[in-house]
This record gives C-alpha cells, structure tokens and sequence, in this order.
C-alpha cells in the first residue's frame, strides 16, 4: 500500500464531526478490499467484520473518522454565516478558504477579516464571535442554500514536505486511518488469524468520544487497539510527553489502559525491530481509547499514538514512516494473540 | 485570455516585492504585439502603447506587480525556518497558513498548538517572530537543500469564485490592476498611454517612484485594489466602502491628497457613462500615487481602485462586476485626461 497516496486520498474527503457521511463512500470502499463486512451504521461510523471461527478472540482496530470543524449557528444580516467552533484553532482562521456542506451541496466561502484601521489589538487571538463566513450571497439568498447546523471545513491542500513529512488540515486522524488500513494490508497475506478483526472508524471523536462509545457497545471486542495522533516536539513546545516525528509510533501508557496491552506493544516492536516511543500519561489519553475501555463490561485496550505537530490547524504535520510502523505494530500485535 | 481568466492567472503566479520576475515575465507574453516595452533597472516594465493620437497633458497609468508574502531570514538549527514578512501582513493570516516557495517546496507555517498554552497564551496571536516555517527538514543542513536564506514564501490556495460574482485569492492585491491595464491595452485607446507595471510597491512605493521619474508624465491613473470592510457586523462609515458598488476614488489617503479636478472629474465620467463609482468613508491605506505625484517635479494622480476585502491575505475577495466597470471608467478617463492641457 503506498501510505503517502492512500493519505492523500484520505484527507481530501470531508467528515466533519456529525457530518462523516462525507467520508464514507470512499472509506468504505478501501476498507471493503481488506474486509468483507463492512457497513455504516446510524451514527456516522463504519465497521468492518472479518469472517472466521467465532471462538476466535475478537480484536477491534480503531481510529476516528471524523476531522475538526465549525457548524452553522446563524445567518446575520449581511449574510454571513457565524460559526461555532469544535476544536479548530482559532488563532489559524482568519482569512482562510472554506467549504460549507449544505445538504448535496457545498458553498465556498472564505472567513472573513477586519483590515488593520479596525483591528485594534493584533496581538489578541480573535474570539469565536468574531469568526464569520463570508460566502459572497445577502442574507435572504443565503437562507435559501445555508441551513443553520450546515457544517464548515477549512479547505486546505496536502503538501508533501521533504522527505517522508506531509502536511494537511485532516492528519488528525486520517494518519490514523491510513494506519489501520496499513495494517490490514499487512494481514492480507495471512493464511490464518488466531483472531477474528474489527475495525471502526468512529465518528464524533472530536466533540466528545461518542461514535466509539456506540459502536464499541456494539462491537463487544475482546481487544482493542486505538490509534490517534498525538503531541510531537516542534520549535516552541514545551511539554515533556511530546515524541518526535519520525522515531515510531508512540505506545501510550496510561491507568485508563490495558498496562498488558501496552507491555505487549513494547515488546513486539523491541522483538521486531519496529521503532517506537512511550507516551506515558497520568490519567485518560482524551482519545477513542477511554471510551472504548469502558465500553460494555470493559474491553482491555491499548493505544498507539501517531506523533504529530501542530494539532487543530490546518497545517498538520506527520511523517508518514510513523504511520507505517503503528500499521506494522498493530498488524504484529494482531498475529501474536 | 478574458479579463477575468487574466486576473486569476497573475494572482496565481508568485512575486512579492524585490521578486516580481516571473509576473512581469508574464506580463511581457500577454501584451500586445504593437506596445513597445523596456524593463528598468529596479524591475518596473514600462510599456509604450499608441493611441488614436498625442495627449495633450502625457498620461502614466500604473499598477503594481508585487505582493506581499515572506522571506527566510534565517535557517535553525533544527531545519526550521525564521521568517519575516514582506509588506504588512497581520499575524491574524500568517499562523497555521501552508506557504509555497518557487522551487516547489511546500512548508507549514508553525506555532505551539493551543492545547499546549496555558492562561493568556491561549488569547494570543502569535507574532512573527514566534513563529517559524517546517518544511519537513531535520537539520540546518537538509534545510539548506532546499532553501535559503532571502528565498521568499507564498500564499498557497487556488483562486476561486463563489457567492453571487465574488472572486477569491492571493495577490489580487495588485494582479486585478495589472489584468485591467493589459485589457486596456487590448483596445484602440484614444491617446498615447504609458503604462507602468510596477515593483516594490509593498515596502513603500519604490518602484512607481523611479518609474514616474523616467516617464516623467503630467498626469498619473492609478490602478489598484483598496480595502473594503462591509463585512458581519460592520456599520455605516467604518465599512469605508463596499465591494459592488463599482470603483473606488479617493480624495485622500495616507500617502496623497488626490487632484481634486481629476477627483471630481472622475465622478462626472462614471455619471456620463452610466458606471457606478465611490469614494471611501476613511483616510486609510496608500498606493503608489503616493510616490507618483511628488516625483520628477509633480504629477497631478487620481487612483482609481478595485474595493476588496481581505487585503494581504491568503483569500483577497473582489467582486466581477466592479472589476468590468473599473476597466470601463479607467477607459474614458484616459479618453478625457488626455485632453486636459498639460
């Protein structure tokens, strides 16, 4: 699988939290050449069932679906659109490129700007009130094409930096996604799982953990694995837990995880050869991974974290090595049960 | 090409101040076979196009061919990139932007994610200065191989249209002036016209300074993009002026009080041929009139502006119509400046 193309095609899809649907055509249509059972439920998720004995453990694969976005809570006067946020950095929107899903149709606007003889203080990041979309229409025109609840995307392109880096509004958690598809594509050749597999793609992580906490209901795996992105060191950060990009996946270690699982993890990629890091954290890990663990009557789970810089703007930065290796620790973790 | 397409093309190519090559090189493959040009020696293209006859009073009609974008002043030692802006940029529009540098590199312009600031960091905009450019490079030395430092970075985004006939993107700022003069000269215009493209108007209007001196007109038409603020939440005079209301003439800006005959005559064309015009609500802003009418001994100047919103961003937002009724007052402006006695 060429991850760097498969990624690409993955951030170029929108599914915005509540609005996965936009992503699923496509997703479901890579993930139905690994897996047989796939299926989208009401909520926005997709899974995937492998076939095989039912006595075989079950293992769930997750990553969330969903990207960050903004949702239409008015149309003003002058026909902008004023927008409420759902974790997309503030500090990153003026002046950006937009795209508004409004029902079959999507309206391009751009987030507007107040020129500088209006913006007293630069040095204060705009508030969520100050956002509005500019989408080119007066008020009554705009009613007829925006619905309030219409969801907002920053567009923005994928760009291959050097090397194996690449940079995009959507890595969080398309890295992710690309990830298990990796995995998957490891497995293919298997003539025989001692498991039978999940997948999930989880919708609404980002408000909130909730498509997971569903479908992982629903799923009743006896594994887990999650995988999201988390904090990589860059220029300025000062946050100790933060890996590097391009040394390995990073295998959390956290009281809301499996400490087995995690161990497991740390010892496959030592046997294997697979560089990783450790993500120790004291508590939760504010990804699908706390949601899942809960889930029914508790489902051991680990986490593995694609190293990432810049989250929750729409210039994402992963290495796409890192995301090959927590394929290849997933894929490894998968045949060792 | 049509207008229109003529904008977005030269929007799409990157020139920021003291880097302007490829769109004068541009520029120079667009114009028509009978217009004479020279290229001085800061950059600016002069171009000589004949009209039905000789003006009375020698007209310079002017745009310029910059943008504002940013420079490498430094490469880190972790592969990252200090950078500065060329022109005035807010910090609003530079975080968390994707920049493009004419070899084809692409990098990420950088900050601390919120999630990892505390207290008043939170409320904050970054400034440049804090901020860098990751384009992927690990060392000082793998950044080298790809940039330099003095290389300059773009805006990246296509430019599109959208809304009822509103058109979006970098560098419309001052691309739309430079479609507006190669449309001129597509016509039979009624006197001789010099038109300059000019550089370096970003860093404070260098270039239109050395070019109004070698021209050395009598009177000056300036072609440009000016701000518009009728945006959410904006009222009455603040707006300054508003995109669909057809050009803009100012009788003041930060840099020049403008002609008031050529002021008030260009309001008399816009009534006579049926075109809508405006004037802004505030004195703000500047274009190269500024440097125009104080040069080679003095230059009565009009400017004559395309009203945008978004200014020195990423998504610069002008309206179609304004762009064609533009072109139709600055053609019967030329028709009757050229007239004036000298």
């Amino acid at each position: 699988m060429d991850i760097p193309k498969i990624l690409e095609q993955l951030c170029g899809l929108g599914g915005a939290s509540g609005g996965e649907e936009k992503a699923h055509e496509t997703v479901l249509k890579l993930l139905k050449s690994y897996i047989p059972n796939v299926k989208a439920d009401n909520f926005g998720n997709i899974t995937g069932f492998s076939e095989g004995d039912e006595k075989k453990p079950l293992v769930l694969l997750e990553a969330h679906l969903d990207r960050i976005g903004m949702i239409v809570t008015k149309i003003d006067e002058d026909g902008f659109l004023k927008v409420s946020g759902m974790g997309t950095d503030r500090r990153t929107l003026l002046a950006q490129s937009v795209t508004v899903y409004c029902g079959d149709k999507t309206v391009k606007g751009v987030i507007s700007t107040l020129p500088p003889h209006l913006s007293t203080d630069s040095s204060k990041a705009p508030k969520t009130e100050d956002i509005a979309v500019d989408v080119g229409m007066t008020k009554e025109k705009a009613e007829q094409i925006v619905s309030l609840g219409d969801l907002v995307l920053i567009d923005g392109r994928f760009s291959r930096l050097r090397d194996t880096r690449v940079c995009s509004p959507a890595t969080d958690d398309r890295a992710g996604v690309c990830a298990v598809l990796y995995a998957l594509d490891l497995l293919k050749e298997e003539k025989e799982l001692p498991v039978r597999l999940a997948v999930l793609f989880a919708a609404q992580e980002e408000v909130g953990c909730r498509g997971s906490k569903i479908a992982a209901f629903n799923i009743a795996p006896d594994y887990a694995v999650a995988v999201d992105v988390s904090f990589a060191q860059s220029k300025g950060v000062d946050y100790p837990q933060a890996g590097e990009l391009g040394k390995g996946a990073m295998i959390g270690i956290a009281p809301s995880l499996s400490r087995e699982i995690s161990q497991k993890l740390i010892k496959i990629a030592r046997d294997k050869e697979i560089p990783y890091q450790i993500e120790a954290m004291s508590g939760t890990t504010g990804t699908d991974a706390d949601s899942i663990t809960v889930a029914k009557g508790g489902v051991s789970t680990g986490l593995i974290s694609i190293p990432q810089r810049y989250m929750h703007t729409p210039c994402e930065v992963v290495d796409t090595e890192d995301i090959k290796w927590a394929g290849m620790l997933m894929a490894e973790f998968v045949k060792s049960i | 090409m049509e207008l229109k397409e003529t904008v977005k093309y030269l929007a799409g190519l990157n020139g920021t101040s003291g880097d302007e090559k490829d769109v004068t090189e541009a520029i120079i493959a667009l114009l028509p076979k009978d217009a004479e040009y020279k290229i001085d020696p800061l950059g600016n293209l002069i171009v000589e196009k004949k009209g039905k006859t000789r003006p009375k009073s020698k007209l310079m009609i002017d745009a310029h061919t910059d943008e504002v974008g940013f420079i490498v002043t430094n490469i880190n030692s972790d592969g990252t990139l200090s950078f500065d802006a060329v022109g005035g940029i807010l910090p609003y529009v530079v975080f968390g932007r994707q920049v493009k540098f004419k070899n084809g590199v692409y990098g990420a312009i950088a900050g601390v994610p919120l999630h990892l600031l505390e207290g008043e960091g939170k409320d904050s905009q970054p400034k440049i200065f804090d901020l860098c450019i990751d384009i992927g490079a690990k060392s000082r030395e793998e950044a080298e191989k790809s940039v330099q430092q003095g290389d300059c970075a773009y805006f990246t985004g296509e430019q599109f249209d959208f809304g009822d006939g509103f058109m979006a993107g970098k560098a419309l700022d001052d691309r739309a002036g430079c479609a507006i003069m190669l449309e001129l000269m597509k016509k039979e215009l009624p006197y001789d016209c010099t038109f300059s493209f000019s550089v370096q108007e970003e860093i404070g209007t260098r270039g239109a300074a050395a070019s109004a001196f070698s021209i050395n007109p009598d009177i000056a038409v300036v072609l440009e993009t000016t701000t518009a603020c009728d945006i959410s939440g904006v009222k009455g005079e603040k707006r300054v002026c508003e995109l669909g209301k057809g050009p803009v003439v100012s009788y003041m800006d930060k840099g020049t009080v403008y002609n008031r005959q050529l002021y008030k005559l260009a309001f008399e064309t816009a009534k006579e041929i049926g075109v809508q015009c405006q004037t802004k609500t505030a004195v703000a802003g500047g274009n190269n009139s500024g440097a125009i009418h104080k040069a080679a001994g003095g230059v009565r100047t009009t400017a004559v502006s395309l009203p945008c919103r978004y200014l020195h961003s990423p998504c610069c937002v002008i309206k179609e119509s304004d762009l064609y009724e533009t072109v139709k007052l600055a053609e019967a402006l030329i028709e009757r400046l050229g007239s004036l006695e000298s």
